[in-house]
């Protein structure tokens, strides 16, 4: 937790959401049926499915306002002012650089390529393997400089992932190649693991690192991702090319 | 006779389950897990329970109340490693424990204060399921008697009174939160008239916001991105020497291990509080009558009893309000809430008529799963602190994809992957800036029975609010709403302030 009186400046933002937030839910209550019919049921106010939320809106907008007050009281507008001059100032572009900031960079922009790229469109075992690789490499065996590059290169692989996917390349593609988009992130899983390696040589206890991060990098998709599909038999959000190589050894017939 | 009968049918359920191999597997694996967990920094028992019933989700009812209570046990107990070996709470439930476990870590009696843990945390689990046994059926009638307006109420009372303990920094953020879990909540067609609430269109919407992807996303994200972002670097785990407690000692401190006991049942009794706060003020309390308050802090092993019995305590603390008024006492218990409602049980008042045997049942895992726990501590011991020596940036993106494949498993829906990540990140910016969690949980887990029973109750009394003050226990609950929300205002505060000052002046004067 941050410390009491940048609390406070923040209190004045998170507040002003919160009372905006509160005035959105009455705007939206207030459009639900309070009186009139609603699928031929007569409305009264006491039924009404804008009770709570109404409730709630107001309650919030309270709360909001009533954080506001605090933290003005304790900051008084002095601090509202040092605040917007801070975010607008040379600190705050300071603080966007520091090494905890791009941390943090790295680890939303992992989880984001993760669930709204990778997850919905690509086998879930390559997707938790450069899941895993990118964490791995950007955390355990880099430092901030390599972890600027593989931001860098995760945005611009992601963005070459979406055009292959989004512009129709991968259909067409995909009708003389099968899983295309799997290969195109297998061929990526190579290359990243190919230029960490490059970056780490040098560097014996890195290099052990990397080796540790592979193992566990691969192992850990395949055992999870085996325990779920094949045991607990939930099916995985997408299921390409690695899943398809998994079901024709788990459904061979060895005996015959 | 009744009396009779139930011991005889608790010993039997006890019976079942220790004669059935994979119960026995099951129980001692989850424990495992569980001490893992907790072991690990950065994870705490809720989101062991909350990935958990992923898992559980195509088990047998018993079988996955067996592996989530297990875990939720193993989880509360297993924070004490890391607290005691290297002075970092594993969950925020043991960091009372680091006070005064590092300390004697460092005095060489590592062993013998995780031994002395262990057992006291069995003790405590124990002694929880004694009421959980014992007061279970008089509150189970007493609610029997609670109509639609007590029970949103209760809600109520759950979300604001979790806010108001739960809160690192101001009590209002606490309340915030809460209503933000009761917005949550709002969300999809409602119960009564199936209109569609704040959905915008969205069809993934209409059937509301699923309760465990919201909490996993909750819990894990945020540690996830927390620890990752941190870097924290782990100091060496101290060794171990000897676990097995001496038996003088244990019995020297029976009466402290009763009382902290006593203490974590009543906290988790309170919907929503949970084992962080029983370690500390059990930790206190011991702190306060003890007879050399200056030893606490230096290794004094009546701090280390103190808050790990209480925090194992707080586990059927935290049962009694959810078996039998469906609201959790505490982060896992709401998890376990959701748990049981995918399994179809909705614990309740009625629980002891649609389900007779759960709560005896539930009382028996508890039982089994101190026991398992205090064998798996005292064998495996050694070979689970080896696990504070792996690396955080390696085992933290595990638990990323545990997150992910957890939220997804449960309704076969990527929805609630993309619903998860934000509500997430959006819980890791607050929790820095000092809103708590567990009452975001809380509400959206009782944001469904307060608009049901508002609405219900309402309709009943066509649109009066008079039954709250006419129903005494709802004058009650609203009373204690009130002082809750009074207690709060400065003017109040000040007013207290002045009449203490008055009595004790004119006691002065006397």
């Amino acid at each position: 937790m941050i410390e009491t009186e940048k609390l406070r400046k923040a209190d004045i933002f998170t507040g002003a959401a919160v009372l905006l937030l509160g005035l959105f839910i009455i705007s939206q209550g207030v459009q639900m049926p309070m009186k009139d019919s609603y699928a031929g049921v007569q409305n009264v106010w006491y039924v009404s499915p804008a009770l709570l939320p109404l409730f709630i809106g107001a309650t919030l907008s309270v709360l909001g306002a009533a954080l506001i007050s605090i933290a003005l009281k304790a900051v008084g507008l002095g601090g509202l002012k040092n605040t917007l001059n801070y975010l607008g100032g040379a600190d705050f572009t300071s603080f966007l650089r520091q090494p905890e900031t791009i941390r943090f960079y790295g680890i939303v922009l992992n989880l984001i390529v993760f669930v709204f790229v990778l997850i919905p469109r690509i086998d879930f075992f390559a997707a938790a393997v450069i899941f895993l690789l990118m964490f791995f490499f950007m955390f355990y065996c880099g430092t901030t400089r390599q972890m600027v590059r593989l931001i860098w290169l995760n945005i611009g692989a992601t963005i070459l992932l979406c055009l292959f996917m989004f512009t129709g390349l991968a259909d067409r593609i995909g009708n003389v190649v099968p899983f295309s988009a799997d290969l195109l992130v297998v061929l990526y899983i190579i290359l990243l693991i190919f230029t960490t390696y490059r970056q780490l040589a040098h560097d014996p206890q890195l290099l052990k690192k990397f080796r540790r991060s592979l193992i566990v990098a691969f192992v850990t998709p395949f055992t999870i991702g085996i325990i779920f599909k094949y045991f607990l038999l939930v099916p995985m959000p997408h299921e390409g090319l690695v899943v398809f190589l998994l079901d024709a050894v788990w459904y061979a017939d060895f005996w015959s | 006779m009744i009396f009779l009968e139930r011991i005889q049918s608790f010993f039997e359920i006890i019976g079942g389950m220790v004669s059935d191999p994979m119960s026995l597997v099951v129980l001692f694996a989850s424990v495992l897990l569980g001490i893992l967990f907790g072991a690990m920094p950065g994870l705490t028992s809720t989101l062991g329970v909350a990935l958990l019933t992923a898992l559980t989700y195509s088990m047998e009812t018993p079988m996955a109340m067996i592996c989530l209570l297990s875990i939720y046990v193993g989880g509360t107990y297993g924070g004490s490693y890391a607290s005691i070996l290297i002075n970092i709470p594993g969950t925020a439930a043991s960091a009372a424990t680091a006070l005064d476990g590092y300390p004697l870590a460092c005095k060489g009696q590592g062993g013998r204060a995780i031994g002395l843990t262990t057992t006291a945390s069995a003790i405590g689990t124990i002694i929880s399921m004694l009421f959980v046994v014992s007061i279970s059926p008089i509150i189970s009638k007493f609610a029997l008697q609670f109509t639609s307006f007590e029970f949103f109420l209760l809600a109520f009372f759950g979300i604001l009174i979790s806010g108001t303990l739960t809160a690192p920094d101001l009590v209002i953020k606490g309340w915030i939160m809460g209503f933000l879990g009761l917005f949550l909540a709002c969300v999809g067609r409602d119960q009564l008239q199936f209109f569609p609430r704040f959905t915008f269109g969205i069809s993934d919407l209409e059937s509301g916001i699923e309760v465990v992807p919201v909490l996993i996303g909750a819990f894990g994200i945020p540690q996830i991105i927390g620890v990752l972002r941190d870097q924290s670097q782990m100091p060496k785990a101290k060794k171990l020497q000897r676990i097995m407690p001496e038996i003088g000692t244990i019995l020297h401190n029976i009466p402290a291990i009763i009382r902290s006991a006593l203490i974590g049942v009543g906290i988790g009794a309170v919907p929503g509080i949970g084992e962080d706060i029983a370690g500390w003020v059990s930790y206190g309390t011991a702190k306060n009558t003890s007879k050399h308050p200056e030893t606490f802090g230096t290794g004094e092993l009546k701090g280390v009893i103190a808050s790990e019995t209480a925090n194992n305590a707080c586990v059927g603390g935290a049962m009694i309000p959810l078996l039998n008024l469906g609201i959790p006492g505490s982060p896992p218990a709401a998890m376990l809430l959701g748990a049981l409602m995918l399994h179809g049980v909705t614990p309740g008042p009625m629980i002891t008529f649609e389900h007779p045997t759960f709560i005896r049942e539930v009382a028996a895992i508890l039982l089994l799963a101190s026991i398992a726990m205090w064998i798996t501590g005292m064998i495996l011991a050694k070979q689970v602190v080896k696990i504070l020596n792996i690396p955080t940036p390696l085992f933290m993106p595990i638990i990323g994809v545990l997150c992910i494949i957890g939220s997804y498993s449960l309704g076969l829906n990527i929805f609630n992957l993309f619903l998860m990540l934000p509500v997430g990140i959006i819980c890791y910016f607050l929790t820095n800036m000092g809103y708590p969690i567990a009452p975001l949980v809380i509400g959206v887990i009782l944001g469904p029975m307060a608009d049901e029973n508002l609405r219900r109750a309402l309709m009943v009394s066509q649109g009066s609010f008079m039954p709250v003050f006419t129903r005494p226990v709802s004058l009650m609950l609203f009373l204690i709403i009130a002082w809750t929300l009074v207690c709060q205002f400065g003017w109040y505060k000040r007013m207290v302030t002045r009449v203490k000052e008055l009595l004790f002046h004119r006691k002065k004067t006397n």
